[in-house]
């Protein structure tokens, strides 16, 4: 009798494991609980989260009141990436950008980059039109300059791993070199591989 | 045969009993420099296991050199091991209209048994007047 029960209910619970396992595409909140988490690469929500402490960090500092003309002028210099991942560094820049300029406190410079290269090339052209016609320098030279890195620490003890990701940021007075604010976030994510795969 | 049965189970029992159980003691100084200015604050609990775990001690507020409102929760783990939990800032303006942040993460957190952790964000403009956080158990 026993038997005929445990056989009964197995039978009913086996098609509801198979089933379980598939997940229907759905959306999810980015950044939000339900997303995925991995150990040894940087996920969406650690750049949203890096960028947060950044931003925060840097409007509560007050550097960029400092400046002569408000809004302070950006110019994103070099972010190096020190991870066994690839990855595009403006995932981290673009959100603090963005932070930035709705807080009103920074613009950032299109038409300045690193060795010379404009992120908007069309509007380095028109900003120079501009200047050779008028015979005047239009261009704003920018207050500060954003450099960082992106650094992964890798740590494994069995089955367990850790990789700790540090978001190094520093922010340089374009007129005399200093830095004037420096920050620094460290995610640590830790896991352990499945002992059982499918 | 009881007995080969039930001793792993009571050693197993006590383990998840006695494994995961932290405390914290701490020390500060008594005379404090710093004026917390504390502001009053309004709760809305639907999950009333987290809230018996991890409880609100206090709110206060500051203004940044910049004029962005910071605001800093107290927090306290009513029990005796680590909890996590995520946590999400929302700030409003002077309409109360929610304030678009492109960085307003859900940052996930843990604390001790019995410590007591402060968390803090910075308005993302100076126009955030109101704010709310969303705790929930990880």
């Amino acid at each position: 009798m026993k038997k005929y029960i445990l056989l009964s209910i197995m039978t009913a619970a086996l098609p509801l494991v198979f089933v379980g396992c598939a997940t229907k595409a759905h959306y999810i909140q980015t950044g939000g609980r339900e997303s995925l988490v991995t150990v040894n690469s940087i996920n969406i929500q650690d750049f949203i989260q890096a960028a947060n402490d950044a931003t925060s960090d840097l409007l509560a500092s007050g550097v960029l009141d400092k400046v002569a003309n408000p809004p302070a002028v950006l110019a994103i210099s070099r972010i190096v990436n020190n991870t066994g991942q690839q990855i595009d560094t403006d995932l981290l820049t673009k959100k603090i950008r963005v932070a930035l300029l709705n807080s009103g406190k920074a613009q950032t410079t299109t038409t300045m980059g690193l060795g010379g290269t404009a992120e908007d090339p069309m509007a380095k052209g028109l900003q120079q039109e501009a200047e050779f016609k008028s015979d005047q320098k239009a261009t704003r030279t920018p207050d500060f300059t954003l450099s960082g890195k992106i650094i992964q620490t890798i740590a494994k003890d069995g089955n367990t791993s850790q990789s700790t990701f540090s978001f190094q940021l520093s922010l340089t007075d374009a007129k005399n070199g200093l830095a004037v604010w420096e920050g620094e976030k460290e995610i640590t994510k830790q896991g352990g591989r499945p002992s059982v795969g499918f | 045969m009881k007995t080969r049965i039930l001793l792993p189970l009571a050693g197993a029992a006590l383990l998840a009993v006695t494994g995961c159980r932290t405390s914290m003691n701490s020390i500060e100084n008594a005379q404090k420099t710093g004026q917390r200015q504390m502001i009053s604050d309004s709760r809305v609990i639907t999950d009333g296991s987290l809230a018996k775990k991890v409880s609100f001690v206090g709110v206060n507020q500051t203004m940044t050199p910049g004029g962005f409102l910071k605001i800093q929760i107290e927090l306290l783990n009513r029990k005796h091991s680590l909890q996590r939990f995520s946590y999400q800032f929302e700030w409003f303006d002077a309409n109360g209209m929610q304030i678009n942040n492109i960085v307003s993460p859900t940052v996930p957190d843990e604390i001790e048994g019995g410590e007591s952790k402060f968390i803090s964000s910075v308005a993302p403009t100076s126009a955030c007047k109101d704010f709310r956080v969303k705790f929930i158990e990880n």
